[in-house]
């Protein structure tokens, strides 16, 4: 426990957010870490807690990474956060919204103490956000410890919803392997031949390649190859393609995000292979900001996901025109992810006897269906979302790469 | 043998590629280190200013005039701010080491977050100029131009570096400060003009690798990390000072990194450190280095 890191991370933050969005949108991150509200401050106080189901403050920590690889990722679940808050008289189930922001860095050495921070010195009642799995899992017992909610908004690991499972922690975003299946048994019952598989090494991209070949055998299909990339220092991945082409590969299915997902649909077109052997991916491939740097390197790759800017429906129409009204730009399924993170919260507070974390663990587990999800309905089913797959295609939509919606694969829960 | 090179030539093409550009970057890095004893540990964040005037020029279109304006650019920035560093680490000269890498580390650190400031966490990508930004076909396989004409230019420039630094009275006096620095200054030569001008050169040549490196890598944060990485070993390996030896080095690592990991996928990981490793092993002054004299 080092109270300075803690102070620190928030000044940082106080910064970043007033640089960013500008004094005004969120007033409420700002007072957030002055200790003004009732029983705030370090001291051993009590948490602000409301009257049972409705009024008084909830105290949100809200842990994004703000430095390193994942910070675009940390700037859309911001905005997706405060989306939903802005359009919500920055309530959550009655509670007004006080959000205090840590910066959970690229990984659990800066992520865990960041959220410890959160937790102890702040004193919040629920936490959301955290990208990484590895931060997710390092930190999913001091929620048991402290009796306190953990909304996942992103971090995919199987283990955080399956071996690991921890009645506090919850998740509104994805499983790694489960955005895959679909696509496995998609392709499989296309008959599309044999398939090379190949994904960055490290633990998500090992859960993508089993998940994927497990399910596309289990349909029936055939392997021409795998491979896995050293991680963040793969910048040429000609020699993996070559690789491919010294195969019988019919199609490829990769799993790659941020920076190697550019390098890669880039290079895999540069090398020829774009129009040879068509590209499969995980829907991250082609998701947010990285079509900007594919360019029609990326025109054609198909992908499956639980979100599309381009699904048709109410709640997505209303979400992607608030968020271009707000930003500029497409939102991604990163801030969809959280602004559902705050919308479940919003469903679980208003029930909750008082926000305490079994009281509002019990809340979320008894939500139902969400029906006003930008992604389309879905529920929870082990603590993570069973939701629908769309499978996507890479098209320019006016001069602006968009990710169609060619079909819906149906629901699935978590592998 | 003849399947085996059809098999691979695209690897062995690539490896000459990345050998090239890894030429211009670290035989600036080389003469540097190996002559005035700077530790330049900001050589990969003037690298990754080249990279975003890259993506300043010729990120949004594929134009000649914008891709060599990129160039100039990138030049001439490189070169100022070598001579900004050549000033700053002036006062540390008779310093140990560390202390010029942890200065140089710390412009890196602070060259890195401003660029991260101004451009975003995003990967930007960098158009190769018109005509070349199109695949071609060699002996069958598809192959992008660019990387084609890089081997061509990273030639070029590999024997104008050659000419300058061995023919002529410059390369002369360069090579000189790099065997016997106090020599030097006895014969009259001022020391830190010398080390100014090479600190300039190498500098600009490592900015104007990041422009020509854009095409295939882009412009992105932690970039200038992997790529100092990569030229630190190649300087390792050809010899602290030689620019013979960075360029074997360059085209090693360049095989290395391609061939290699084509080969052997498995230990691509490894197969950097492994052949920096073996090379240490067998020659631990690197492939080209000359012994030290006596201090």
């Amino acid at each position: 426990m080092k109270p300075s890191a803690a102070r620190m991370s928030r000044a940082i933050s106080r910064r970043r957010v007033l640089g960013l969005m500008g004094a005004g949108s969120v007033a409420l991150v700002g007072s957030a870490a002055c200790g003004s509200s009732v029983g705030g401050g370090d001291d051993e106080g009590d948490t602000p807690s409301g009257g049972g189901g409705g009024s008084g403050a909830v105290k949100v920590g809200l842990v994004i990474p703000q430095a390193g690889i994942y910070t675009p990722l940390g700037i859309d679940m911001q905005r997706g956060w405060e989306l939903w808050l802005g359009q919500h008289d920055n309530m959550l189930g009655g509670y007004t919204v006080e959000t205090v922001i840590a910066d959970e860095g690229e990984g659990p050495d800066t992520g865990v103490p960041a959220i410890q921070g959160v937790l102890q010195n702040d004193q919040v009642d629920v936490v959301v956000g955290i990208v990484n799995s590895a931060t997710a899992l390092g930190a999913a017992e001091s929620f048991a410890e402290a009796q306190k909610v953990l909304v996942i908004a992103n971090a995919g690991a199987a283990a955080i919803t399956g071996d690991s499972i921890n009645p506090y922690v919850w998740r509104s975003s994805f499983v790694n392997a489960q955005v895959v299946v679909p696509m496995a048994e998609y392709l499989a019952a296309q008959d599309i031949g044999p398939v090379y598989v190949m994904s960055a090494d490290y633990a998500a991209g090992q859960e993508v390649v089993a998940g994927f070949v497990g399910a596309f055998e289990a349909a029936g299909g055939t392997v021409a190859g795998q491979a896995l990339t050293p991680f963040m220092t793969t910048q040429d991945f000609q020699p993996f393609l070559s690789g491919i082409q010294a195969t019988d590969a019919a199609a490829t299915f990769v799993f790659y995000s941020g920076g190697e997902a550019v390098s890669f649909v880039q290079q895999y077109a540069e090398f020829g292979l774009k129009d040879t052997i068509p590209l499969y991916g995980s829907g991250f491939l082609t998701e947010g900001s990285v079509l900007g740097g594919q360019g029609d390197a990326a025109l054609g790759i198909r992908t499956t996901l639980h979100y599309s800017t381009e699904l048709d429906n109410e709640a997505n129409t209303a979400f992607v025109q608030s968020y271009q009204d707000a930003h500029d730009e497409l939102p991604t399924c990163f801030a969809m992810q959280i602004w559902d993170a705050a919308n479940v919260l919003d469903r679980a507070l208003a029930e909750s006897a008082d926000l305490s974390g079994d009281a509002i663990s019990e809340a979320l587990g008894g939500l139902g269906e969400i029906d006003d999800s930008p992604r389309g309905p879905w529920s929870f089913n082990g603590q993570t979302p069973e939701q629908n797959f769309y499978l996507r295609e890479v098209v320019d939509s006016d001069g602006v790469l968009i990710n169609s919606v060619l079909e819906d694969l149906g629901t699935y829960a978590q592998p | 043998m003849v399947g085996w090179f059809g098999t691979n030539l695209v690897s062995i093409l690539n490896g000459f590629a990345i050998g090239s550009l890894l030429f211009i970057l670290a035989s600036g890095l080389s003469i540097v280190f190996g002559m005035m004893d700077v530790l330049n540990l900001a050589h990969g964040a003037l690298y990754l200013i080249g990279a975003y005037l890259g993506y300043q020029f010729a990120g949004d279109t594929s134009s000649w005039p914008g891709f060599l304006t990129a160039l100039g650019t990138a030049a001439l920035a490189g070169m100022l701010a070598g001579g900004v560093l050549s000033t700053m680490t002036e006062p540390l000269a008779r310093r140990p080491h560390l202390d010029q890498a942890l200065l140089t580390l710390g412009v890196a650190l602070v060259v890195a977050e401003l660029l991260a400031i101004g451009y975003g966490n995003d990967v930007l990508r960098v158009n190769a100029p018109p005509g070349l930004n199109r695949s071609v076909q060699v002996f069958g396989d598809t192959y992008p131009a660019y990387r084609l004409a890089l081997i061509g230019l990273g030639a070029l420039i590999a024997l104008a570096v050659y000419v300058v630094v061995e023919r002529t009275a410059v390369g002369a006096l360069v090579r000189a400060s790099v065997a016997d620095r106090e020599m030097v200054s006895a014969l009259g030569v001022d020391n830190r003009r010398v080390k100014l001008a090479v600190l300039a050169v190498g500098s600009g040549l490592a900015a104007l690798a990041g422009v020509l490196g854009g095409p295939i890598y882009g412009a992105g944060p932690g970039l200038d990390e992997r790529v100092l990485i990569l030229a630190l070993v190649v300087v390792v390996i050809g010899g602290l000072g030689s620019i013979k030896g960075a360029f074997v080095g360059a085209l090693l690592i360049g095989q290395v990194e391609s061939l290699g990991r084509a080969l052997v996928p498995d230990l691509a990981s490894f197969m950097l450190f492994g052949a920096l490793a073996l090379v240490l092993i067998v020659r631990p002054r690197g492939l080209f280095g000359a012994p030290k004299a006596a201090v």
